[in-house]
This record gives structure tokens, C-alpha cells and sequence, in this order.
């Protein structure tokens, strides 16, 4: 049986803004250095998880926020962002049978 | 039967040969590598052309039993636009009234999500359950301003699966256009217009058609395409000599 089977609070759906535990936000690291306020990453982000303010952008860290889609790394015209953590859900809603988080392959 | 064997013969059509272990992506993977949602629209309108030339890439879409079961809508009226978004907006705020776990402070709301989510779990899973809060609160558009909206219905009397037609006939049109350097942003918070009688009625969604989907289409500001790490996935492997595996 797989192992996800097992765990008995499989089915229990819970409230989702208990962070941390019911669910892990996606995080990305952004280079204040090389940030230069342009907005374009903010204005891309569809979890409003980002935000401008002294001409950079920094992140929030209240839900609803960061699904780790990666739509502002590849927006960035700088290269001032980076994808850090990963969106998980628990419970009912866990995603199953991932690894580990990597840019396209070649074989 | 005799053309096609005389095709062969004449070597009309290439062959196309498989890349090399480690070659470069090729340009169909280059651009599916790249593709990005885009939620940050130029406010210039793509030309005609464009559009029928993305529309015929969705025409050539495989379907199940070659019933071709999809009816596209080209919407580029900016008023019915912003009208159909505000409507989903005012859908979002009701819904948002009875189903919120975000909120604190409010068990009886939180009893009612969680209802939702067991009865409707796709549409009530933890991420669009927020998007729809952000859409209530506007802080998330509905069509990001794109210049130009393609809806996707399905025929409903379609054999097999027609929504996943209509996906694969939507994701034909979004790579092209991505190849094109246009952006796109599939957007099924179009939901509520599909539902209310209203916007059946202006729009002509009416049986045997059902309005699965909708995809923003326009010139992206900045560049919004690029590649980006993705979680793998376990895949279970069967092999020929009957042995089994699980590769990332
Ligand atoms: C069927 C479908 C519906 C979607 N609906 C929306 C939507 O309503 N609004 C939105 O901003 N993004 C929507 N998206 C875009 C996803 O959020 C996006 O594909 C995902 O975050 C991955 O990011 P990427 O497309 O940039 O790779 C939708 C995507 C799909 C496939
Ligand atoms: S896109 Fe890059 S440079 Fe522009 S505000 Fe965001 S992090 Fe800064
Ligand atoms: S990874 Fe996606 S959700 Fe997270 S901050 Fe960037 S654009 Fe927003």
C-alpha cells in the first residue's frame, strides 16, 4: 500500500491559513542588489505575492501568497529572482509522488 | 492509396530524424520550455492574421474519434470584456461571503469551505479558493487586460472526453502563439459567465455547447517567457524484460 494511504489524516480537509502546517507557501529570493523596481515581477505574479516598495520588491508572506510558478524569475529582466521553496499542501490535498524541482532536462 | 505510396517514392515529404542523445531542444521544445502565463498586457490589438493563424493550429487538434468537438469565440469588444470581468468579480465577492478560510474569526465560514471543498474539490482546492479572493478583492484580474479573449466551448453530445479535446485544441493555440513572441494566460475563472443566464443568453452559450475555458491573448510587456524548475514527477516504468522501476 502506499505510504500516503496509510497516514490516517489523509481525508481530513483543514483550514488552509494554518501555515506551516496545513499548508507551505512557495517562496523565491529576490537580489535587492540587482533589483531595480521595474514592477514587471509583481505585476506577473498571480498570488499578488509580490510587492514594490522603495523602487524594490520584496516578498509577502500572508495567504493568500506564493504558488512557486516561477512566473517572475522568468519575467525578471535582471535575473534578481530566484525560486526557493516549493508550494505543498497537506492532508486531503498533498501532492503525491514528487521529487526533486529541476529546469528542463536533456537526455 | 497509390498517391501516398508515390509521395514516399518521390520523397516529397522528409523524414524527420529523432536529436541525438543531449542535443539541443528543438524549437517545439524551446517554446514549450518558455511558455509562461502572461498577466501583463501591451495595449496593442493583434492583427487579424495572427489570431487565424493561431485559431487553424487549434482546428488541427487531435479529438476522439475525430469529432472535433470544440467552437472557439473571439472576443476583442474591451466594454464586454470589462463588463463579463466585473460581473466575475461581483460572482467571487458572493461566493466569498459564504466560503472563506482565509478570514479569521469566522467558524461558521470555515465549516461551509471546508463543505465545499469535500462536495467540490477541484474548484474549491486550497490554490483557486484563494485566487478567488484575490479576483473578490481585485487584487487578481480576471482577463489581465489581454486585448483579446478566445473562449473554448465543447459540444456536449461529443463522444469520449470533449474537455480534453478542447484542452489540447486550446494548448495548440497557446504554443503557437508563444512561438509567435504573443503571450497567453489561460483563465478559467470564466466559470461564472458560462453559468449565469445573462451572459448565456448575449454570448449564445446555449445547448449543445458549454463554455469550458478561456485563454487571454496579446503582446506581452517585457518578456515574460523563460524557463523555470519544476517539481518532477514519479513515473512507474514497466520495462520490456518485465522488470519494474521508478524514475523522477
Ligand atoms: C485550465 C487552466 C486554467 C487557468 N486559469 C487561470 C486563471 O483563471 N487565472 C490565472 O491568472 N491563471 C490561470 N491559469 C494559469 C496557471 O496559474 C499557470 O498555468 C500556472 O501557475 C503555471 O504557470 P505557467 O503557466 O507560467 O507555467 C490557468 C491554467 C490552466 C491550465
Ligand atoms: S522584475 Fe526584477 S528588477 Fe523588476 S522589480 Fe521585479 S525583481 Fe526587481
Ligand atoms: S513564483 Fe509565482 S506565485 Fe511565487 S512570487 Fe513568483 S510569480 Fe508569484
Amino acid at each position: 500500500m502506499p505510504e500516503y494511504l496509510k497516514c490516517k489524516d489523509w481525508w481530513k480537509i483543514e483550514s488552509f491559513r494554518k501555515l506551516g502546517k496545513d499548508i507551505i507557501l512557495g517562496t523565491v529570493e529576490i537580489d535587492r542588489a540587482k533589483c531595480k523596481g521595474c514592477g514587471l515581477c509583481a505585476g506577473a505574479c498571480a498570488a499578488s505575492a509580490l510587492e514594490l516598495k522603495d523602487k524594490k520588491v520584496k516578498m509577502i508572506d500572508v495567504l493568500p501568497a506564493c504558488m512557486s510558478c516561477g512566473d517572475c524569475v522568468a519575467i525578471c529582466p535582471r535575473g534578481a529572482i530566484q525560486l526557493k521553496g516549493y508550494f505543498q499542501l497537506k492532508r486531503y490535498f498533498r501532492y503525491l509522488d514528487r521529487g526533486e524541482p529541476s529546469l528542463p532536462r536533456k537526455f | 492509396m497509390n498517391e501516398v505510396k508515390e509521395d514516399l517514392e518521390q520523397g516529397t515529404k522528409s523524414k524527420i530524424i529523432p536529436p541525438e542523445s543531449g542535443a539541443p531542444f528543438n524549437a517545439v521544445e524551446e517554446v514549450i520550455y518558455r511558455r509562461r502565463s502572461v498577466r501583463y498586457y501591451q495595449d496593442k490589438q493583434v492583427p487579424d492574421y495572427l489570431i487565424r493563424r493561431i485559431l487553424e493550429t487549434g482546428r488541427f487538434a487531435p479529438s476522439s474519434g475525430n469529432t472535433q468537438p470544440w467552437k472557439f469565440m473571439v472576443i476583442q469588444n474591451q466594454e464586454l470584456i470589462k463588463e463579463m470581468s466585473r460581473d466575475v468579480v461581483k460572482m467571487m465577492r458572493l461566493l466569498m461571503k459564504f466560503a472563506d478560510y482565509i478570514e479569521k474569526g469566522t467558524w461558521w465560514k470555515e465549516w461551509i469551505s471546508k463543505l465545499f471543498q469535500r462536495f467540490s474539490n477541484n474548484m474549491f482546492h486550497p490554490v483557486p479558493a484563494a485566487a478567488m479572493k484575490l479576483i473578490a478583492e481585485e487584487k487578481l484580474g480576471v482577463w489581465h487586460g489581454a486585448p483579446t479573449v478566445i473562449f473554448l466551448l465543447m459540444d456536449r453530445r461529443s463522444a469520449g472526453d470533449p474537455m480534453v479535446d478542447v484542452g489540447i485544441s486550446g494548448q495548440n493555440m497557446v504554443l503557437t502563439a508563444h512561438s509567435f513572441g504573443l503571450g497567453t494566460c489561460w483563465v478559467s475563472f470564466c466559470k461564472p459567465i458560462g453559468m449565469m443566464p445573462k451572459w448565456k443568453k448575449r454570448l449564445g452559450i446555449k445547448f449543445p455547447y458549454k463554455l469550458v475555458t478561456t485563454v487571454a491573448l496579446g503582446y506581452p510587456r517585457g518578456v515574460p517567457d523563460g524557463q523555470v524548475p519544476r517539481e518532477t514527477q514519479a513515473i512507474d516504468w514497466y520495462e520490456e524484460d518485465g522488470s519494474f522501476k521508478v524514475i523522477y
